[in-house]
């Protein structure tokens, strides 16, 4: 199923500052989708539970993660300590892409 | 104008207890029997044999630190690098977070009477090199996690360097600890603003008692060093002026209110912590800077006083302002400057303070210092 669309805010922290980006995989460079699509694959993303969010940690980042198809739309929101070694991987990913984009505005 | 005698005061249990166990043979006597007392006419916190078994208890551990190294990873506690009493490292965090937490552990200690997060001489555990490019730091429920910024970006498009070169980041965090410990600040809406706000309460003492400074002479900015100069800011946020530290086209503007009629309504970020937080950081300073002098010693011990002994899990901001006029008036007299102060630092941010009126006493002239006036401690009138 072709993801159109992926939705990506990261709130909290110890600074508060909220990063996100909202953006078409396909505007992505070939790069940076090819690495976006294997780790949501890895991660089997739309089987993920919706609440994925550690408690009593207080300055961690709150993240959420919504990835759009023709006919679904899945949003897990995770934590820094509850996420998985791939969850990390893919939050540094999309963090990556939240800076490009809000350099760009 | 009542005669002051010790016992006849609403002196905080807590206070006794700390000479009790730490004052001299006769000061302990002396404040055992008040606290047994005042204990039997106002009620208590703990149980009797609590505190006397304390006050015999032979103190054990002090201060004990162990910093970890993460190695860019995000498995905790990572690999063991420093320990307490080893020589500094050649890597810069490590000391850091070594030595920040040592400071944070010396105010608490000295000034407060507290040892460590539990006030039972826990170890402090922090965790360096956190992931890559991991600009936060923060307190798991357990240990320190600091981040290195985004170190792994361009030097023209970092926005922050690492979380540990800012001492008050690391008294902010271990004062989480402290709080989770002591009044449980639920974390959301105004309880974990007031959670936050403590945590930067305390994050600023540290860094103004390692300085030296008088309130007049700090700079009250939370985090100062932590964004780079690509960023068009001072720091994280400003006690001082809540809504001023950073105003940038990439990180946008500090969104901290000073007021109440600013307070923000959101859902993200817990309810906004780290935004509504600077309401009740704006009246500790302004309470902070009548009272003069530096701000751990009386404006900080109120604060301290108030997170152990009478904030909850769900106190909010008039909770809080109610129960630091209270304190102030317990410790330095009803009617007193510091108590005065606490009650303009509320008004400043838009919070009359209710309750804790009585009787006006001379100026200075609380339980506490009555107290320590009956047992030697302070000099007779
Ligand atoms: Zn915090
Ligand atoms: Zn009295």
């Amino acid at each position: 199923m072709k993801v159109e669309r992926i939705q990506f805010e990261r709130t909290g922290g110890f600074a508060g500052i909220r990063f996100a980006a909202d953006f078409k995989p396909e505007d992505l460079p070939d790069e940076q989708s090819k690495e976006l699509f294997d780790l949501l694959d890895d991660l089997d993303f739309n089987e993920l539970p919706e609440q994925m969010m550690d408690e009593n940690t207080p300055d961690s980042f709150t993240y959420s993660i919504t990835v759009k198809t023709k006919r679904k739309s899945h949003t897990v929101v995770t934590g820094d300590a509850s996420a998985p070694e791939k969850m990390q991987e893919l939050l540094q990913l999309l963090n990556r892409i939240a800076r490009n984009q809000m350099r760009k505005q | 104008m009542h005669k002051h005698f010790p016992v006849n005061c609403i002196v905080p249990p807590h206070m006794l207890e700390d000479i009790a166990t730490n004052g001299t043979a006769a000061q302990k006597v002396l404040a055992i029997n008040t606290l047994k007392a005042s204990a039997q006419m106002v009620g208590k916190r703990r149980a009797l044999s609590d505190f006397t078994g304390a006050a015999l208890r032979v103190a054990v551990g002090g201060k004990e630190r162990i910093i970890y190294d993460a190695k860019n990873g995000s498995s905790l506690p990572g690999t063991q690098v420093r320990k307490e009493g080893d020589p500094p490292s050649t890597d810069v965090a490590v000391n850091e977070a070594y030595d920040g937490s040592g400071a944070t552990y010396d105010l608490f200690k000295e000034f407060y009477q507290r040892n460590s997060i539990d006030n039972n001489g826990m170890r402090l555990d922090s965790t360096v090199h956190y992931q890559k490019g991991y600009d936060n730091a923060f307190w798991d429920g357990e240990q320190m996690v600091y981040g290195d910024g985004d170190e792994n970006l361009p030097i023209n498009e970092r926005l922050f360097n690492r979380f540990t070169i800012a001492i008050d980041v690391i008294g902010h965090e271990l004062t989480h600890g402290v709080t989770q410990y002591e009044a449980k600040l639920t974390y959301s809406q105004q309880p974990g603003a007031l959670n936050e706000s403590m945590s930067d309460v305390f994050g600023s003492l540290v860094k103004q008692y390692t300085l030296g400074q008088t309130a007049d002479q700090a700079d009250w900015i939370i985090g100062a060093g932590l964004l780079t100069s690509n960023v068009n800011g001072v720091g994280i946020r400003s006690m001082k002026a809540p809504g001023t530290a950073y105003d940038d086209p990439v990180l946008g503007k500090d969104p901290q209110p000073a007021h109440m009629k600013d307070y923000v309504n959101t859902v993200s970020d817990n309810g906004g912590v780290h935004i509504n937080s600077g309401i009740p950081n704006h009246a500790f300073y302004v309470a902070a800077l009548e009272i003069g002098g530096n701000a751990w010693l009386k404006a900080g011990q109120i604060w301290y006083v108030t997170l152990r002994d009478k904030l909850t899990s769900s106190s909010k901001f008039q909770d809080c302002a109610n129960l630091t006029y209270q304190t102030a008036g317990e410790l330095f007299g009803t009617g007193s400057l510091e108590q005065q102060a606490v009650k303009n630092g509320w008004a400043a941010v838009g919070l009359g303070v209710e309750g804790g009126n009585g009787e006006p006493t001379e100026p200075g002239d609380g339980c506490f210092t009555s107290l320590l006036r009956a047992i030697g401690a302070a000099p007779a009138k």
